[in-house]
């Protein structure tokens, strides 16, 4: 999997929205690769960003600042059909099933007009490829290809997405909460589903959803996104068993597992997040983080390997083997 | 009734049916249960089986022309099912409050937090208005808004939606209920924020003695935080007991396809969950059996053609609707393999 050269290599990238007088800085400054064949899970609250770094890596909102590779490709320097060719080799699927596909069409021409607007398979061939995807997804051409959109359930709507991004063959598939308006049994079909089209297509995956569960049950790696940043990034299974940003520890805290016996925390994060308008100096977790201290304040946490693959960005990162001594709390 | 009722709602054979255009449709069925005082209780299913439909029956709002309410909902010692308006508005907020999902849209967008908290104590208990908008920041208080007497201005568009679920709670409890029911009263706020909420709704359950129906899809929720659970399928009980039981014993097929389809924390990644194939059924066009048979693997003849009725477990107050129920087991571990 760690192949030397990644798939998508994104550096510095910032993505900025203007406020009236004011800038939001949505993404500011994140850096991460993703391997071919992996799938990287992106978590985070609402309002940390993950969408819009998703969005951000499409170009269908326009990055600030920043590099987005594809194969060794600047996504950020292409302009016109070169941006639209490289971008066929991309596809994203949207969290509400329902409102991203239109009503009004038929699936089957939802799902060909990828190849429409490209005419890369035209005539009965195109018929046969349309067919194909549905099979592929779960739904009976025949039976169900000349029904409009608006005729199917959030599950079908969301299978119907997939056959549709799945139709010029992308290498990436950037999936943003897309089980997250589904009910728990549907929820659990299309994450199978997902699973097996990955294998078979040989997709890379980049999972943004706020549910820890279901991130963890489709990534390999995972990378924690806090007001605009990434503060953790790692293996999943280590990131969920020894987080070292303590951001990470309250998040997973806060996960409520179906089980009656499991320990209800006691350690609940207070507060909110911070306004992105006006984030806080230093580390961005620092105002709601018990272990804070002025070094916090004043020293921005660079993302550093705590072990190989396990980079966390925190000055006090924990579960790290080598003693430290803990700095007195701030009083700010 | 005397506070020393230890029961404080007995719904009976409760049913809501929705006329409409294709036919009567029935949202839910021939639900009874009991809630004692100071007792939670979770109502689970997924969309469509009715759990938000049975809250809002119980609270009265079920009632326009092209809705059918039979049964009965004993609050108290009061009739809720057939009472007039006036009956029901007197008991609306003493005796029943509700926490609507939504947070962002069931507070009125023009009109001061405050002024929206302050609205039910003084009609209904008639305070003053200085009265009212000193109780009205002790509440902000006590759900755990930071400068209550500055946030009482704001509007609902200045607050976050964390904020604004509190908000919610501060209304719905501005009055003293004695009984709280919270319609997915976390979904669409964040882990943290949940957690926080749900801390604060159990914490508060206890120092004002109220009793909370906790109504959610997601299993984690109700699994710390209840004493009970109503599992619902196509608007009826299919399976009531103590949390417990019902998620380390449970007989109802569904129930378990229901624990077991959920992504758990603590399994490895890419691992291949267990899906119910097929989907909720359509209420329009019930069969005479039972509603699960269709997507049920035990399914049999009897099953497609014959409703199962609630039928005790061992365990005292635990009840499944099942004709072919999983068999008997101390301890059933909930496993994805």
């Amino acid at each position: 999997m760690n192949s030397a050269e990644p798939l998508l290599k994104i550096r510095d990238l910032k993505v900025s929205f203007g406020m009236g007088h004011h800038e939001v800085q949505a993404v500011a400054g994140v850096s991460f690769d993703i391997f071919e064949g992996e799938t990287l899970g992106l978590v985070g609250e609402s309002g940390c960003g993950k969408s819009t770094t998703g969005k951000a890596l499409m170009r269908i909102v326009e990055p600030t600042s920043g590099t987005v590779e594809l194969d060794g490709v600047d996504l950020c320097a292409q302009k016109g059909k070169a941006l639209r060719n490289i971008r066929t080799r991309m596809q994203m699927i949207f969290q509400d099933p329902i409102s991203s596909l239109n009503p009004r069409r038929r699936i089957k021409d939802i799902v060909a007009e990828p190849l429409d607007c490209w005419k890369s398979v035209t005539g009965s061939a195109r018929d046969t490829v349309v067919s194909d995807l549905l099979v592929k997804v779960g739904i009976d051409p025949q039976v169900y290809g000349n029904r409009y959109a608006r005729q199917f359930s959030g599950g079908q709507c969301q299978r119907i997405s997939i056959a549709r991004s799945l139709a010029m063959r992308p290498k990436l598939l950037i999936c943003d909460e897309m089980v997250s308006a589904l009910d728990v049994s549907v929820q659990a079909q299309i994450l199978n589903l997902l699973e097996d089209l990955k294998k078979e297509y040989g997709l890379t995956l980049l999972f943004i959803a706020h549910d820890l569960a279901v991130v963890k049950n489709v990534s390999d790696r995972v990378a924690v996104m806090y007001l605009g940043k990434i503060c953790e990034i790692g293996p999943s299974n280590t990131l969920y068993e020894v987080p070292g940003h303590p951001y990470t520890k309250f998040l997973l805290g806060a996960a409520l597992e179906a089980d009656p016996d499991s320990p209800v925390h006691g350690d609940v994060l207070t507060g909110e997040p911070p306004s992105p308008m006006n984030p806080p100096s230093g580390c961005r977790f620092r105002t709601r983080c018990p272990f804070a201290t002025q070094k916090c304040a004043d020293e921005e946490p660079l993302l550093s390997e705590v072990a190989p693959g396990h980079s966390v960005a925190c000055h006090y990162p924990l579960n790290v083997k080598t003693p430290r001594k803990r700095a007195p709390r701030a009083t700010a | 009734m005397s506070d020393f009722d230890p029961i404080l709602l007995t719904v009976n054979d409760l049913a809501t049916t929705f006329q409409t255009a294709g036919g009567p449709l029935p949202a839910v069925g021939g639900v009874s249960f009991d809630l004692k005082r100071n007792e939670t209780i979770g109502v689970v299913g997924e969309s469509g089986s009715g759990k938000t439909v049975l809250t809002r029956t119980i609270m009265g709002l079920q009632q326009r022309t092209n809705v059918t309410v039979t049964g009965s909902v004993l609050l108290d010692g009061h009739e809720m099912v057939g009472a007039s308006e006036g009956d029901k508005r007197a008991l609306w907020g003493s005796e029943v409050a509700m926490i609507f999902q939504d947070p962002m849209t069931s507070l009125n967008p023009v009109m001061r937090v405050g002024k929206q908290i302050d609205e039910s104590l003084r009609v209904r208990l008639g305070m003053s208005k200085a009265d009212a908008k000193a109780r009205a920041i002790e509440l902000l208080e006590l759900v755990g808004i930071p400068s209550p007497a500055h946030r009482y201005d704001a509007y609902p568009g200045q607050l976050s939606g964390g904020m604004r679920q509190r908000v919610v709670i501060a209304i719905a409890l501005a009055c003293s209920p004695k009984l709280l029911l919270a319609d997915e009263p976390t979904t669409g706020l964040d882990v943290t924020i949940q957690a926080q909420i749900l801390n604060l709704l159990d914490d508060l359950k206890e120092r004002l003695h109220m009793s909370v129906i906790l109504v959610t899809h997601d299993l984690g929720v109700v699994a710390t935080r209840t004493s009970r659970i109503i599992v619902m399928y196509a608007g009826r009980i299919v399976e009531i007991g103590s949390t417990r039981e019902v998620f380390s014993a449970h007989r109802m097929p569904y129930t378990r396809a229901l624990l077991e389809s959920s992504p758990k924390v603590s399994n490895d990644p890419h691992t291949r969950l267990v899906t119910i194939p097929g989907r909720p059924p359509n209420l329009l066009k019930l069969t005479q059996g039972c509603s699960f048979a269709p997507r049920c693997s035990y399914a049999t003849d009897r099953c497609h053609q014959e409703r199962p009725e609630l039928q005790p477990a061992d365990e005292p107050g635990h009840a499944y609707a099942c004709w072919n129920p999983l068999p008997k087991t101390r301890k059933r571990t909930v496993k994805t393999t």
